[in-house]
């Protein structure tokens, strides 16, 4: 089974009546954050973090599929949450947030919903 | 699967009574195209302007940019299974429209991306300030959603590009060039002393704005497989991918992917081209593990020694490069990677967000995070008020007097991944 780790409304709205949705008003880079203390405690990766070519630096929203069950600790789940937690670094720290205006704000939750549609089509 | 292409030399554009090639010139009747692309319901208004090397023009935002191309002889048409039926193409002969380019603008979310200069410092980061566009900006019906004015933009560029290529049906080519894969068996045998060496190409599959069509199915749907590089040619993998300008491959990108230009230009010299592998990079990660299996094992079937793998995008792609190059390594076969970074402003950051020591052989398309400064130009074609909405862009991106200061992955094809571009890094 799945769940997933959002802070994007749109993927709450339509999943949570099918999935665990776990909603946080968070930053980018704490839902991976979450997701990597989510993969400590046994769940298992199963999208990718970094999902999209929409920059960490430039969309506010991340959504991120992990496994309902918990098992042992999976490395290369934690490899891979740990190099896109440094990649999301990389843009939003070192590079930048872009200030988008206006109604950008529902295009990148609808684009990162369309990313996570991918995965249950 | 043996292909002609016959290249038509275009010199210039120029609007016309009717649309047609006269000595090198390529004449556009606006009104049969402008007519001909709002039989799409979704199209409310349609405008066709010229933009051609060395003009004082910026075009954004980008969204594809199409080679206008015939079919002549042999089966199928341009662009099988979107705008033709499900014929398999790569065979006969094709006319090309060399030179001359469709470009589509138009904004579907309100972030954009993709800049084309046709003069200035910008303009040597893009192959397409070189080439004479017939550029179209549509704007479509209120309260269409995203997904479908994706699709309708990308419908626009392709039936006007084959709108335009329909005019070189006719025309006797300024030069024809020769493409053929044999049979495999037969490759092998023709050169048994030549490594034999195949092409690996990652496509752009996540998701709205970042998708790839082959014969019309969503890459994303498709397992690993085997392609003729002949039938690319011939319009059989089209963009529908808007979101990062500097490294996605446009559907002029496909029909002319250098890589294969290369691979052709060496085989039976250097080495024994024996085929071409097609693979998706989706989000989900067993669908990564999946289709680089199945790379692999395509790869070890074909028997090659060598293998050229090129990326699309940004981020999760880097997993996929690294999952295709580390499977097939293990088969014991070489590989090379052809990417681009995201190393910080200062090129001092790690590049990829994936990394294996397997990865030893790589070519880079440059560093997109690089900033450029865009000076003002005489006409904008499409909406220069969307800069600090762009991809590379930033709040005060544009200034006062219409320079504009971005990186260069606001900039259409500046890192491209099939190194379809200058920018590379060079040991010494």
């Amino acid at each position: 089974m799945k769940k997933i780790i959002t802070n994007n409304i749109l993927v709450n709205n339509k999943y949570s009546k099918y999935y665990e949705v776990e909603y946080f008003d968070i930053d980018y880079i704490e839902v991976l954050k979450k997701v990597r203390d989510c993969i400590h405690m046994g769940h298992k990766l199963l999208s990718h973090p970094l999902s999209g070519s929409v920059k960490p630096n430039e969309t506010p929203y991340k959504s991120v599929i992990i496994s309902k069950e918990k098992e042992e600790l999976d490395i290369n789940s934690l490899m891979v949450i740990e190099e896109s937690i440094q990649t999301a670094d990389k843009f939003i720290n070192k590079i930048g947030r872009v200030n988008f205006k206006d109604k950008v704000d529902e295009d990148f939750q609808i684009v990162d919903l369309s990313l996570i549609d991918g995965c249950f089509k | 699967m043996r292909l002609e292409l016959g290249n038509i030399l275009i010199k210039d554009i120029q609007f016309g009574k009717g649309t047609k090639i006269v000595d090198g010139v390529l004449y556009v009747n606006k009104e049969e195209l402008t007519n001909l692309l709002l039989e799409d319901e979704n199209i409310v208004d349609v405008s066709i302007e010229m933009a051609r090397p060395g003009e004082s023009i910026r075009i954004t935002p980008v969204k594809d940019v199409i080679e206008p191309r015939v079919k002549v002889e042999g089966p199928g048409s341009i662009f099988p299974g979107v705008l033709s039926k499900v014929e398999t193409v790569g065979t006969g002969r094709t006319h090309v429209l060399k030179g001359a380019a469709v470009v589509t603008t138009g904004k579907i979310v309100a972030f954009q991306e993709g800049i084309v200069d046709m003069t200035g410092p910008g303009a040597d980061y893009t192959p397409f300030s070189k080439l004479n566009n017939v550029v179209i900006s549509c704007d479509v019906k209120e309260g269409l959603k995203q997904h479908e004015h994706e699709k309708t933009l990308r419908m626009v560029g392709l039936k006007s590009s084959k709108y335009l290529g329909e005019v070189g049906r006719n025309v006797e080519p300024d030069e024809v060039n020769t493409y053929e894969t044999l049979p495999l068996i037969k490759s092998i045998e023709k050169y048994p002393e030549l490594p034999k060496v195949a092409y690996v190409q990652m496509l752009q599959s996540q998701g709205l704005m970042h998708d790839t069509y082959i014969y019309g199915v969503d890459a994303k749907k498709t397992l690993s497989t085997l392609i003729n590089p002949t039938e690319i040619m011939d319009g059989a993998i089209i963009s529908g991918n808007c979101v990062s300008a500097c490294d996605k491959n446009t559907t002029y990108h496909h029909l002319n992917n250098p890589v294969i230009h290369d691979l052709f230009e060496k085989h039976g010299k250097e080495i024994n081209f024996v085929g071409m592998i097609i693979t998706n990079e989706n989000v989900y990660l067993a669908d990564k593990e999946r289709s680089s299996n199945w790379t692999a094992k395509l790869a070890e079937y074909l028997g090659v020694d060598g293998v050229i793998i090129s990326q699309e995008g940004f981020g999760n792609p880097d997993t996929d490069l690294i999952m295709n190059c580390k499977k097939i390594e293990e088969k014991g076969i070489d590989t090379v990677i052809i990417t681009d970074e995201y190393a910080g402003r200062d090129g001092g950051s790690q590049s990829l967000a994936d990394a294996d020591p397997k990865a030893d052989a790589v070519v880079t398309g440059g560093n997109a995070n690089e900033v450029i400064k865009l000076p003002p130009m005489n006409k904008i074609i499409g909406d220069i008020s969307v800069v600090d909405k762009i991809a590379g862009g930033f709040d005060g991106s544009l200034e006062d007097d219409g320079s504009i200061v971005v990186e260069i992955q606001a900039i259409t094809g500046a890192t491209n991944e099939l190194g379809f571009n200058e920018l590379t890094a060079k040991g010494f």
